[in-house]
């Protein structure tokens, strides 16, 4: 396992020289946007880490800087810290790179609010649709917000993509087969 | 004849809602059970026969995928995330598979490589087949679609040779495949479909493509432009067709392809038409593919890793990360983006779908003005796939 660990570390000084487009594009977007944080992960791959309330910005700095496509935005339950991270996958044509935005916001119903980036990336709406319909993100701004999307009207407000969802209580609810489970075993795998 | 607010107040009377049209619009219901739309619907605001406004409404097959990839084991998603994209499921596998190597910092052997690009090339030209055999139905030109249907066939016997079984294959797995090649004679087998099939491509060009029907039906219908792509997140050869030369294979290349030769076709008109056209070009370039890594043939070596923690498939572990990966699918650009916080479990798989940017937005705009006749024709050549979008 130690060997495993050195061998690593060599590799990422190898490379490091490797990786001079990559971080003189992250030097570029950080000189524009210094409230961010940046690092490049691998050869095509770079991260940003972003304050929530900056995240316009953000993207729209990355906008200028050639990054034309928004892949899509994922929502990570972090349970244990009580926090959403939203990822913002974004790739850029022109620099054949893909960087991920990563900003963190409470995970509470009511405070898990963002401002929309529809008017920078318009397909974002679709993806603000989708978390909003399975994680209850609230986008600011998106008129679709509260239009059905997935799930159906009686699932509407349960968020089930959610950590502490519990699924088996509700496929017990859902479709009323509670002979079929075993009220002492918990575990079960749905 | 029964007066419009009489109908609204019958239907609210019977727990309906019954919105209140101008004079001479409609609302038409296209879809979930309409042939073209493949479980997935539009709600078509009509003036006669012209579309005035189009709602995509998905959700009809949903099936929480990435809610229970998070309850599974990382092998056994596998045999789940692949049911993402109906017809090439060896992509979702792929980008799983190429995440998961990411996360475990594997280096895949050289023959895995090669029979994974090779079944993704297969899963390439079986997909465009399935399409071909879609767009011919929509057009009316039968013989054509099972033409295409009766050579998919043989690259599903294959398959099933390759894998055990014919559409959802639970091959490509993190560390590299499930089994080897069968044999010399599979490899043989593939080498002779993939020359039948690209004899027969002349004549889906004689009934299809070069078709006074299908150019009537298809030119000038659907028209989107670069700017409008780029923004709305079109990838694929539906962005290709508008003139950017976007291939995952080419701007991120991944397993084989940096040392493969082929041709990124693009098109400027961004109709229909070319969005058709471009199809045709990529399964000629992806039979030429497979022709080159038969040439090459498979390196010999192991066809997954050999790694102690693989011993206990129910107790593997993956160390907290998160990685991303894409690959080019027929229907644009296909990513997973998974995350692990060291469990033996997946914490969080999201699967990006190509069809979720051009099967909603697009689709709508792209279907205001058309009529009624070319609803279905729009859809097949934007190539929407609903269980991408749905998950």
């Amino acid at each position: 396992m130690a060997n495993g660990q050195e061998e690593k570390g060599e590799v990422k000084e190898m490379t490091g020289a490797k990786w001079e487009r990559e971080q003189a594009l992250v030097q570029k977007i950080l000189e524009k946007a210094p409230y961010a944080e940046g690092r490049v992960r691998r050869e095509r791959r770079i991260e940003f880490k972003v304050p929530a309330d900056r995240i316009r910005d953000f993207l729209m700095t990355l906008k200028e800087n050639n990054f034309e496509l928004m892949l899509q935005i994922t929502v990570v339950d972090w349970l244990k810290e009580g926090e959403y991270e939203l990822v913002y996958q974004m790739w850029s044509i022109t620099h054949r790179t893909h960087a991920m935005v990563k900003t963190r916001i409470p995970r509470e119903l009511d405070k898990a609010r963002m401002p929309t980036v529809k008017d920078i990336y318009p397909v974002a709406e679709t993806y603000e649709r989708d978390a909003h319909d399975f994680y209850g993100v609230y986008f600011e701004g998106n008129e679709k917000m509260e239009m059905p999307w997935i799930l159906d009207d009686a699932e509407q407000g349960l968020f089930p993509h959610r950590k502490d969802f519990d699924m088996l209580a509700y496929v017990k609810k859902k479709y009323k087969i509670l002979d079929r489970f075993d009220e002492n075993k918990d575990n079960y795998v749905i | 004849m029964v007066s419009q607010s009489e109908l609204i107040k019958e239907a609210r009377e019977n727990g309906m809602e019954l919105l209140p049209l101008d004079k001479d619009t409609y609302e038409l219901f296209f879809g979930p059970q309409h042939m073209a739309t493949e479980n997935f619907s539009i709600i078509l605001k009509m003036d006669g026969h012209r579309v005035v406004k189009a709602i995509a409404n998905p959700g009809f097959l949903h099936r929480g995928f990435e809610k229970l990839a998070e309850l599974r084991p990382w092998y056994t998603n596998i045999a789940l995330l692949l049911r993402i994209c109906v017809p090439e499921p060896d992509v979702p596998e792929a980008i799983y598979s190429m995440a998961v190597d990411e996360l475990m910092g594997w280096e895949v052997p050289e023959r895995a490589h090669w029979i994974r690009t090779t079944v993704l090339e297969m899963a390439r030209v079986s997909a465009y087949l399935f399409w071909i055999m879609g767009l011919s139905f929509k057009l009316g030109v039968y013989t054509a679609g099972q033409w295409a249907a009766a050579y998919r066939e043989r690259l599903m016997a294959l398959f099933e040779e390759l894998t055990g079984a014919r559409v959802y294959h639970i091959y490509t797995i993190p560390g590299g495949v499930r089994r080897d090649i069968p044999g010399d004679k599979w490899l043989r087998q593939l080498k002779d479909t993939v020359e039948y099939i690209k004899s027969k491509l002349p004549d889906f060009d004689h009934l299809v493509f070069e078709n006074y029907i299908t150019f009537k039906r298809m030119e000038g219908i659907g028209v989107m432009d670069k700017k409008f792509a780029l923004a709305e997140g079109v990838t694929g050869p539906n962005l290709r067709a508008t003139g950017v030369p976007y291939d995952v294979r080419r701007m991120d290349p991944y397993l084989l392809y940096p040392e493969l030769d082929f041709e990124v076709p693009v098109l400027k008109e961004g109709d229909a038409l070319a969005r058709a056209l471009i199809r045709r070009y990529e399964l000629e370039q992806d039979l030429y593919i497979l022709e080159q890594l038969l040439e090459m043939g498979p390196p010999s070596g192991p066809y997954k890793v050999q790694d102690p923690r693989l011993k206990n498939l129910p107790r593997f572990k993956v160390p907290a990360g998160d990685a991303f990966a894409h690959v080019e699918s027929t229907k644009g650009d296909f990513g997973a983006y998974v995350v692990s916080d060291g469990g033996n479990k997946p914490y969080r798989v999201q699967i990006r779908g190509p069809s979720i940017a051009h099967g909603i937005r697009v689709l709508e705009q792209l279907l205001v003005g058309a009529r009624i006749a070319d609803v279905p024709v729009i859809l097949m050549s934007l190539d929407n796939c609903p269980p991408d979008i749905d998950r």
